[in-house]
């Protein structure tokens, strides 16, 4: 048996070998970052790279230190990453423009024009499809599709929208479909706009009231608009189903990995776990945990020298102890909760420790890398380290 | 002074991203609140962790969600709720369709529970129009109102103007109707400065002060909406005086070391230390980057180092408001 690879090892290895890093995980927790570090990370080892944010809040432009990113990936200069090496390699970036994807995805089904028009025009389309619940999630997967087949790219990160549940994103998709499905429509939808008015003939009693409460709550109007957009979105639904059938058999596929990203804190880690487990159910490639601004113990960090302590000003010392009991308290917290995940997943998670400053730059993503890698590329390694030290 | 402008609103709406304690502040302007002898109801979403559990007494909060769509009365005065939008949907349906039989069959529909799932923007706006309808809620004999004050910890940020522009979107989409016409009921509520009050919460990182000072301007820009006050959370406070950080890194450099007291080292004490006035010093630069950038009171609540919080924890913070 080879021996297992470190986690940072095979975090590595699957940057130069997979086609697709899917990054996961609950908002606020360095998800956008991390999947730009790993990006650079890379493109710095000679790979094409497109790292693609779905972000409405633009957070990848802030650390790829661009003023915006547009929703054509655009090509970020490598130079800049100076004094950090690169070998040859590409990056680009993108943000997911999820009207544009869907008005794309809209004229690749619709048969004609006329169709397309009937619901790029649709009222319910233009105001409301881009806040469907799931199409963000929806179109970022559509897109990996598109952007996997693009020859220009060897690796596709994907940084996932900031949900409450990192679940959303794989159940997204499913619920978009649900609501999608014609059968909605020829439930309670349908008869409505076949008569063009208030008509509560439909197969089913539980139809009829159900018509009839949507009537008091929606309005005529908005039910209207509502069956135009769904008798419209009949004849793509089955284009849309079979797309989404691809998409998660290309997530399933040995190419592709999932970069769980938490926080240390333990209800975070306890959703990383949940999500670990739902990866495993729904046959989707796990690479690695990623556990973001970890609080190291000061004590555990290097062993203690003997020697004398020199005298200290009245009070300080008492400060001193203080401030480094608190400061082991948080790490106690959160060494136990990481240790509770690799308990429970088998996993070793790759621990970053909180950084000296904010990631805001190409050069604080690569040295972002290199706190992950560190072991592996140490000589890569700058010496001013950011480890808080 | 912060809490007097909270006091005299009917609402009050916390917003910022993900995992900027949210929900504690939440608990602690709740709290202070009840305090001045205010009714206060202090409503989640969905909470994984419901405020209640900090309520409950010491100990660790509990993972479980508070009964869903209750009201709890956590101390005397204080009552909070999480709110399960699925639960909300249900009560409505319930209330239009009066026949119990009827309104059964319809919320056993799978077809119901799908369009639910994913029908754009229902979820918040049944969830903002219940927050209206407690808000109208008065007691049955004075007709008094029956919440003095409402705390809502809302979706983190980028869902959250998301969420808050729900109403604007729904009265665009659906101009007449029953559902444009609570839309814009709602949007007035959000929008009056009278009634409601927005409460933007950061913590001192980039990210975090970057998505306020964005969601401040956009808050304004589309739904013409102005925070009432800023909340900087988890801040460092200065901790040595300036001759004593000097000391710390003239101890540092000569590499000091020894004990300090029996088994804390000197060296980890000094390197907590930096790490403290580091913090210190970020916290500074991002108070200063707020205050020019929001044009809202700001308030710093500190950094607690605990294994869990507490109530102990949440009756510092609100004291801390009180005195802001």
């Amino acid at each position: 048996m080879a021996p297992r690879l470190s986690p940072a090892e095979a975090l590595e290895r699957a940057l130069v070998e997979r086609r697709i890093l899917v990054a996961c995980g609950s908002g606020g927790v360095g998800k956008t970052t991390t999947a730009a570090a790993l990006a650079v990370r890379a493109a710095r080892s000679g790979r094409r790279v497109l790292v693609c944010t779905i972000d409405p809040s633009r957070r990848l432009a802030t650390s790829l230190g661009l003023n915006q990113l547009s929703g054509r990936p655009r090509p970020i200069d490598l130079s800049r990453l100076a004094p950090y090496p690169a070998r040859g390699g590409a990056l680009w970036a993108m943000v997911l423009d999820v009207k544009s994807t869907f008005d794309a995805l809209v004229a690749r089904y619709t048969p004609d024009a006329a169709a397309r028009a009937r619901i790029l025009e649709n009222r319910f389309y233009r105001h409301v499809s881009a806040a469907l619940a799931g199409t963000h999630e929806y179109m970022a997967m559509e897109k990996l599709l598109e952007l996997r087949a693009d020859e220009r790219w060897d690796l596709v990160v994907l940084d996932t929208p900031p949900t409450r549940h990192a679940l959303d994103f794989l159940d997204a998709p499913d619920r978009l479909l649900g609501f999608l499905d014609t059968s909605v429509l020829r439930w309670f939808l349908r008869p409505y706009f076949v008569a063009g008015r208030l008509t509560l003939k439909v197969a089913t009693r539980t139809g009829a009231v159900a018509l009839r409460l949507a009537d008091r709550f929606l309005g005529l109007q908005f039910l209207q608009d509502l069956s135009e957009f769904f008798l419209a979105f009949e004849s793509m639904y089955d284009g849309f189903k079979e797309r989404a059938t691809r998409v998660h058999a290309l997530l399933r596929d040995g190419s592709s990995g999932f970069v769980m990203v938490a926080g240390p804190q333990p209800l975070a880690l306890e959703e990383a776990l949940y999500f670990h487990r739902r990866l495993a159910e729904k046959g989707m490639p796990f690479v690695a945990f990623v556990v973001n601004r970890v609080h190291l113990d000061p004590a555990r960090e290097r062993r203690a020298r003997r020697g004398v302590r020199p005298a200290l000003p009245p009070g300080l010392a008492a400060r001193l102890a203080e401030t480094l009991r608190e400061q082991q308290v948080l790490a106690r917290v959160e060494r136990r909760a990481v240790a509770r995940l690799e308990v429970d997943t088998r996993e070793r998670p790759v621990l970053v420790p909180e950084l000296e400053q904010d990631v805001h730059d190409l050069r604080g993503l690569a040295e972002f890398g290199d706190l992950v890698f560190g072991g592996a590329r140490a000589r890569s390694r700058p010496a001013r380290a950011a480890v808080g030290r | 002074m912060l809490l007097d402008a909270l006091l005299s609103r009917r609402l009050v709406v916390l917003t910022g991203k993900g995992g900027v304690g949210k929900s504690v502040v939440g608990a602690a302007i709740a709290l202070a609140a009840c305090e001045r002898r205010r009714r206060v109801l202090l409503v989640e979403i969905k909470a994984p962790v419901a405020a209640a559990a900090l309520f409950a007494g010491p100990g660790p909060a509990r993972r479980e969600p508070g009964p869903a769509g209750r009201e709890a009365e956590v101390r005397p005065g204080l009552y909070t709720l999480n709110l399960d939008p699925a639960a909300v949907m249900d009560e409505y349906v319930r209330r239009v369709v009066k026949l119990e039989i009827l309104a059964r069959r319809v919320l056993e529909s799978p077809v119901y529970h799908r369009f639910f799932a994913a029908a754009p923007g229902l979820k918040e706006l049944m969830t903002l129009g219940k927050i209206m309808v407690l808000e109208e809620a008065r007691a049955r004999f004075s007709h008094r109102p029956l919440w003095d004050l409402i705390v809502l910890d809302a979706p983190a940020t980028g869902h959250g103007l998301q969420f808050l522009k729900v109403p604007l979107a729904a009265s665009a989409a659906v101009p007449v109707g029953p559902i444009g016409h609570n839309a814009r009921r709602v949007l007035a509520l959000l929008r009056d400065p009278a009634k409601t009050a927005l409460v933007l919460v950061a913590v001192p990182e980039e990210m975090a002060v970057v998505e306020a000072v964005q969601f401040h301007r956009l808050a304004a820009e589309d739904m013409d909406m102005r925070p009432a006050a800023v909340v900087l959370n988890a801040c460092h406070e200065r901790r040595f005086s300036d001759d004593e950080e000097a000391e710390v890194l003239r101890l540092t450099a000569e590499g000091a070391d020894g004990t300090l007291e029996p088994d804390v080292p000197l060296s980890a004490a000094l390197r907590a230390a930096r790490r403290q006035i580091r913090r210190r010093k970020l916290t500074r630069f991002y108070e200063a980057r707020l205050r020019r950038n929001v044009d809202a009171p700001l308030v710093s609540l500190p950094f607690l180092f605990r294994e869990a919080l507490s109530l102990d924890d949440v009756r510092l913070l609100a004291g801390l408001l009180e005195a802001a």
